[in-house]
């Protein structure tokens, strides 16, 4: 029969291998929720960067809409009095605005094309359609302005949730880890019951943390 | 059995081991929270910056908007006064029996009432119910104009306010939470030197790493109800 000293060498050494285990586990836990907080943080920074460029492009686009606006404001109000000038009946004003459509008017409609050219840029009420200009610079430049902040906020969302759910995970590999430490410290009946209590919190704990990552795998379309 | 008079070794070690299974758990669920804190004063952080930036974006939108309708309502006001001073003058013109005077006049009258009727069409500040003039005597409500123009530039600036208070009150929760934690470190090593001391003394640590405890759990509490 087993002397209880040569029992208790035993349980040692095994207590040691699962400590190892443990500690390595831990490790990997620890590693794995730190690197999800940083994806999460790099993440949001590409998306803030991706918000000042498609800014930038809109504060740019709103500014040419608007001067595009001006132009054709002053294009179509000089027409309008080009043509009440035109239909005079002193031959000098009428010579006067032929000239100015001839040298003038052609320069500003350039300017002021295509909101001051194409009827479909006055909105019901006369005005002009700068949101629609707007909208057409935009398109034009979408390699700034299909940028997407939002798309890297929300996946940045998925890491945090995903770290939220693994802490719990980690906290309880870790405290499995104290349990073990303890066993072995520990005298021989209550080291059983404590080396036994930290080995189910580790396999809560693995399990736990295995789930976290399968379902957040799946959720983010198998990216880790 | 022991004697009567003679100390057990192991007394009070349960006790001592139900307080650091008590603040474990303690520390495991400070911890989540410490966490849970710092994930939301990030994504506040995030928010506060985002909504900086379309501010900023809203605030030059509003600029070139409000310098486009202001500018169209200056050249109305401006066409307007020059096809009046034109009209009066072509009727002095024709009083002083001057018809030549008169009709070039008129002409240039025609010519800038024609400029402002087209401008007036363009202008938002002079044709949109909400800001035009009830009759040519006033001015359109420039006021309500301004005010809708920079409604949504304040709704983003109030978002960004919010948002940047959610992420200093998440950001200190966070820093408390930290400091908790160190607090129910102070325990485990005042419980570890309880494990290990003579019974007597092993009370006296009990006793301090309860209080630290204590202190731990109700500073927990403070922060999860405020």
């Amino acid at each position: 029969m087993e002397k209880p000293r040569e029992k208790n060498n035993r349980l040692e050494v095994w207590i040691a291998v699962l400590i190892a285990l443990v500690s390595l586990t831990t490790a990997l836990a620890a590693w794995r929720t730190t690197s999800l907080g940083s994806k999460a943080g790099d993440l949001i920074y590409q998306g803030l960067l991706d918000a000042v460029k498609r800014q930038a492009a809109a504060n740019e686009d709103w500014r040419k809409a608007y001067e595009e606006a001006g132009y054709t404001r002053d294009y179509l109000i000089t027409l309008d009095g080009l043509i009440v000038q035109g239909n005079s009946n002193d031959p000098a004003s009428q010579e006067h605005a032929a000239q100015l459509r001839t040298y003038l008017l052609p320069g500003m409609k350039s300017l002021a094309t295509p909101l001051g050219t194409d009827p479909s840029y006055l909105t019901p009420d006369g005005w002009l359609n700068v949101q629609k200009r707007f909208d057409e610079l935009e398109a034009q430049s979408s390699d700034l302005s299909s940028l997407d902040p939002l798309a890297s906020f929300s996946l940045a969302d998925t890491y945090y949730a995903e770290q939220r759910w693994l802490v719990v995970g980690t906290i309880l590999i870790a405290v499995s880890l104290f349990w073990l430490g303890l066993s072995q410290l520990s005298h021989l009946r209550s080291r059983i019951l404590i080396l036994v209590l930290g080995v189910i919190v580790y396999g809560i704990g693995l399990v736990w943390s295995l789930g976290v990552e399968a379902v957040f795998f799946i959720l983010r379309g198998g990216v880790l | 059995m022991n004697k009567p008079g003679i100390s057990n070794p192991e007394r009070g070690k349960t006790f001592v081991l139900v307080l650091i299974l008590l603040n474990t758990v303690l520390v495991a669920a400070v911890s989540a929270l410490q966490v849970d804190a710092t994930i939301r004063a990030n994504q506040a952080n995030r928010d506060s910056q985002y909504y900086a930036i379309q501010a900023t974006g809203s605030l030059i939108q509003a600029g070139a908007r409000s310098d486009y309708d202001l500018n169209t309502y200056s050249k109305w006001l401006t066409d307007t006064q020059e096809a009046l001073v034109a009209e009066y003058s072509a009727m002095q013109r024709q009083a002083a029996n001057d018809q030549q005077g008169f009709e070039a006049l008129t002409l240039e009258s025609q010519i800038y009432q024609a400029r402002a009727d087209r401008t007036r069409s363009l202008s938002v500040l002079m044709t949109d119910p909400a800001y035009a003039p009830a009759s040519d005597q006033v001015s359109p409500n420039i006021t309500a104009y301004l005010s809708d123009l920079h409604s949504y530039s304040l709704e983003l600036v109030q978002k960004q306010n919010d948002t940047s208070g959610a992420y200093h009150r998440w950001n200190n929760k966070s820093d408390s939470y930290v400091a908790i934690l160190t607090v129910l470190a102070v325990a485990f090593f005042l419980l570890g030197v309880a494990q290990m001391a003579q019974p007597g003394v092993r009370l006296l640590f009990s006793s301090f790493a309860f209080g630290v405890i204590s202190i731990g759990i109700l500073w927990t509490l403070i922060l999860l109800i405020f």
